[in-house]
């Protein structure tokens, strides 16, 4: 149940640090940013815009995070998250749990057709989750596995969800565009091909075309009747289209922006987030929820089996120093090695567990044995030298940026006696499952976006030789800790759950399990008179429905 | 015939040396996760793709296709080889043949220029050809695009698929290019400025621009156009950062994706393409030879 992009979505995410700005609230819109609610007129509908944005997927709806964003603007979703974090109503009217907590029903929104046609009812839904389930979108299921069972239409309007397990959170996992409802005609009825490129939604635009290499234009739903209840206006779109551009280079991206070839673009590079901003720009950020970028030690093979070592490592590096200088105070820091400061029921103390003690950690190393110092200052023990293993995914789960701050941290560390080997690795042997055994590893990088910390559950459940869980990096099998998060999972009330959750991400630090390094950020940048862009709060994707040009 | 069956084979080998299991990587990018995988989350993706039968059998069901001309299907774009490759091709000549006619202008025009004049303006000449042809293509680009296209607004930042966009991206694979065949014809032009018909042709009352324009030139080109079959293939691997800067659609970022992904079947079907791509090019230097060099079609 939990969450999701690591490798691919990395590469945005790494371009995304890269983009940052200079504060950490969560909130979504920079509150800084110049007030585009001010324009007097009453929208005009019509025109079209030109949208830059970073990668192009292979498919518009999927389990990448990038395709998230393009699909949320052609699907629509059972429910939708608000700025304040709560879940309303978007094709779903109405939605109640049974009190065993198994038993979701939604009640649909009458009178929405997709736009081939065909109409939404509660067995179209049901025929959506099996879908995700059966490999339609693996990160779906990866939310939904282990909970669950089935979903059928109890009427027309009506469909019920059932779970083997109470997962109270699972209307807020559904507002990840993982979930966007298709139409069941057009999945059984075309080829993959047709549904990869034009996938049949009810949302506010549909595509028109997919120039590979170069854009989809999206057009309006000009029948659209379904927007979110969070949605700035009712009605269609005001947008005649969207000419989404896939312009790869930062530079150039900024470049189109500056000379006018596009009106707003994604992921700001961190050096001209300021110089975009007293230009006149409309700056937008996203601190992403979910499990941020940490690194998480080998538990089981190597010199971070002994949880002393591993906490001399996290008091030998001064993460929050080098994020700051590699980030221009565009990158947050983030010490939590469980979740991101953007998440419900995070945890200020566990980011605050370690802080920056070279004698700390000295003294840590001493009494684990690590006593003996090479020719070069490194650490030994029995006249082994104290060396761990980091490979990163180079360009696909660490961006520039990212490495120049594992570079730091590599040097930090040396001054007690750590020898880091930094390995680059590309992105072909990254996905190939490359340094992806304890064996070949002792520390592993990456962050996983999700709405919740119900990310600790996919990251941190125990990974056991007749059930392996290879999203937990740590290799750890602690049923202790599993045990905190299956209680916080099912646990109702929100309070309670979140002080579960905060204690399974303190057992993280307590334990030095994971250490955080920095939060991976979504950023907008918006031209003057395009007015009511905004990110979406469960990913940060960028929302269209109710973009208007004014004058 | 043979070249692209070499081709073909050593695409297919080189994908069997490809660290790691191929449907766990399928599955990976689909994802967007980097981890391990269970025997049963993979079992779909190796009935669909045939990835578990032996290695003969897949080969020939590769050539197989390959003969009746199918390359197969993307994994990720759920799409045939032909129309992923199909989509971007035209994209990629239109770069490459006009940087390569673009290199050829400049390095006429340099050569004339320069070639066997006084001491400093040969030595300026050897000098800007050095300097070209060492030049990035990604530094090249990113300047081109700041000063033509973003300060003057000569030109669009997006060079899409149009001719106005076209320019600055052609330029950026034609300097470096224009350069490296420069050096190359500067020498042959040099020495052919020193032969007897030269001589006999300034006698006859020619002027100096006709005589290097008419005679030397036709001698000192061979070598540059040896060096253009080259660098039809060259521009292609450059086309990468091109389309990249410039956000031109083209075959160069898809295989590029591709490798990244394993999305193996694309990968296969570029190779391919390209080996086509260079045997017709050698083709092309050939006949070319045989116009600019007469004595070759008696021999």
């Amino acid at each position: 149940m939990s969450a999701r992009p690591l490798a691919l979505p990395a590469l945005v995410a790494a371009a995304a640090i890269l983009a940052g700005c200079t504060s950490t609230a969560a909130s979504p819109t920079d509150p800084s940013a110049p007030a585009s609610a001010a324009a007097p007129a009453a929208p005009t509908p019509g025109g079209s815009i030109v949208y830059g944005h970073q990668q192009e997927p292979a498919c518009v709806f999927g389990g990448w995070i990038e395709q998230s964003y393009l699909s949320y603007n052609v699907l629509d979703s059972l429910v939708a998250l608000d700025e304040n974090h709560e879940v309303v109503p978007w094709l779903a009217t109405e939605w109640s749990v049974s009190d065993d907590q198994l038993e979701w029903t939604f009640t649909l929104k009458e009178g929405v057709r997709f736009t081939d046609g065909s109409e939404l009812t509660a067995e179209v839904v049901a025929f959506n989750f099996d879908y995700w389930m059966d490999g339609g979108n693996g990160t779906a299921a990866a939310w939904l596995g282990g909970y669950y069972e089935s979903a059928e239409a109890v009427d027309e309007r009506t469909v019920r969800i059932s779970l083997s397990r109470p997962y109270p959170r699972l209307a807020d996992n559904l507002t990840q565009g993982y979930f966007g409802i298709q139409s069941k005609e057009a999945l059984e009825s075309r080829s993959d091909e047709e549904n990869c490129e034009k996938p049949i939604g009810s949302g506010a635009f549909k595509v028109q075309e997919w120039n590979r290499g170069e854009n989809i234009v999206l057009v309006r739903n000009e029948d659209y009747t379904s927007w979110p209840a969070n949605a700035k206006h009712e009605g269609p779109a005001y947008l005649e289209k969207i000419d989404w551009k896939f312009i790869g280079d930062p530079t150039t991206r900024v470049a189109t922006l500056r000379s006018g070839e596009t009106d707003a673009i994604y992921d700001v590079p961190a050096i001209d987030w300021a110089p975009l901003g007293s230009e006149g720009y409309e700056l937008h950020r996203y601190v992403t929820p979910g499990r941020p970028q940490q690194l998480a030690f080998d538990t089981v093979d190597g010199p971070f089996t002994d949880e002393r070592v591993r906490k001399a490592f996290a008091f030998a590096s001064d993460r929050k120093q080098i994020v700051e200088t590699i980030g221009h105070g565009v990158i947050p820091y983030e010490g939590n090695g469980g979740v991101s400061q953007a998440t419900p029921g995070y945890s200020q103390k566990a980011a605050d567990w370690y802080s920056y003690d070279p004698e700390q950690a000295n003294q840590l190393l001493d009494e684990a044995g690590w006593t003996g110092r090479d020719a070069e200052g490194y650490r030994t023990k029995d006249g082994e030298r104290l060396t761990v293993v980091l490979p990163y995914g180079a360009g696909s789960i660490i961006n520039a940026d990212g490495a120049a701050i594992l570079q730091g941290i590599q040097e930090q560390v040396k001054a007690v006696g750590f020898h880091v080997e930094l390995i680059p690795v590309p992105p072909s042997a990254t996905f190939a499952g490359a340094y992806s055994t304890p064996e070949e590893r002792d520390i592993y990088p990456g962050y996983w976006t999700s709405v919740t910390a119900g990310i600790l559950y996919i990251n941190w459940r125990q990974h056991l030789p007749e059930s392996p869980n290879y999203a937990n990096s740590a290799f750890l099998a602690d049923p202790e800790l599993e045990q905190i998060i299956l209680d916080a999972n099912s646990t109702v009330d929100l309070e309670e759950q979140n002080e579960l959750y905060r204690k399974a991400q303190e057992y993280i630090a307590e334990h030095a399990l994971s250490i955080g390094v920095y939060a991976r950020l979504s950023t907008l940048a918006v031209r003057e008179g395009l007015v009511d862009v905004w990110q979406e709060n469960a990913q940060g994707g960028p929302v269209f429905h109710d973009a208007y040009l004014a004058g | 015939m043979l070249v692209l069956w070499g081709a073909a084979t050593a695409a297919f080998a080189a994908q069997l040396a490809l660290p790691g299991d191929l449907a766990t990587v399928i599955l990976n990018v689909r994802t967007g996760q980097a981890q391990q995988r269970t025997p049963e989350e993979l079992a779909a993706i190796n009935e669909q793709y045939g990835l578990l039968d032996p290695v003969v059998v897949q080969y020939l069901s590769y050539i197989g296709g390959l003969l009746r001309g199918d390359l197969g299907s993307s994994y990720l774009q759920f799409r045939p080889v032909w129309d992923v490759i199909g989509d971007q091709i035209g994209a990629t000549f239109a770069l490459t043949f006009t940087a390569l006619a673009l290199a050829w202008v400049l390095m006429v025009v340099w050569v004339t220029l320069t070639a066997g004049r006084s001491r400093p303006v040969r030595a300026l000449g050897t000098l800007v050809e050095t300097a070209t042809a060492g030049l990035p293509p990604y530094w090249l680009g990113i300047v081109l695009l700041l000063v033509f296209a973003l300060g003057l607004g000569w030109f669009p930042v997006i060079g899409g698929t149009g001719i106005n966009g076209l320019l600055l991206p052609a330029l950026t694979l034609a300097i470096p290019l224009a350069g490296f065949m420069g050096q190359a014809t500067r020498q042959a032009f040099e020495t052919s400025l020193t032969q007897p018909f030269v001589i006999s042709a300034r006698m006859r009352g020619m002027s100096d621009l006709g005589v290097r324009l008419r005679h030397v030139l036709r001698h000192a080109v061979l070598p540059a156009v040896t060096l253009s079959g080259w660098a039809l293939g060259a521009t292609v691997s450059g086309a990468v950062i091109v389309e990249t800067i410039f956000t031109r659609p083209g075959v160069g970022k898809v295989l590029v994706t591709a490798v990244n992904s394993q999305d193996l079947p694309v990968v296969t079907g570029i190779v391919v393409v390209i080996a086509a791509a260079y045997v017709l090019a050698n083709l092309l230097v050939d006949v070319v030879y045989t116009l600019v060099d007469p004595r070759l079609r008696t021999s």
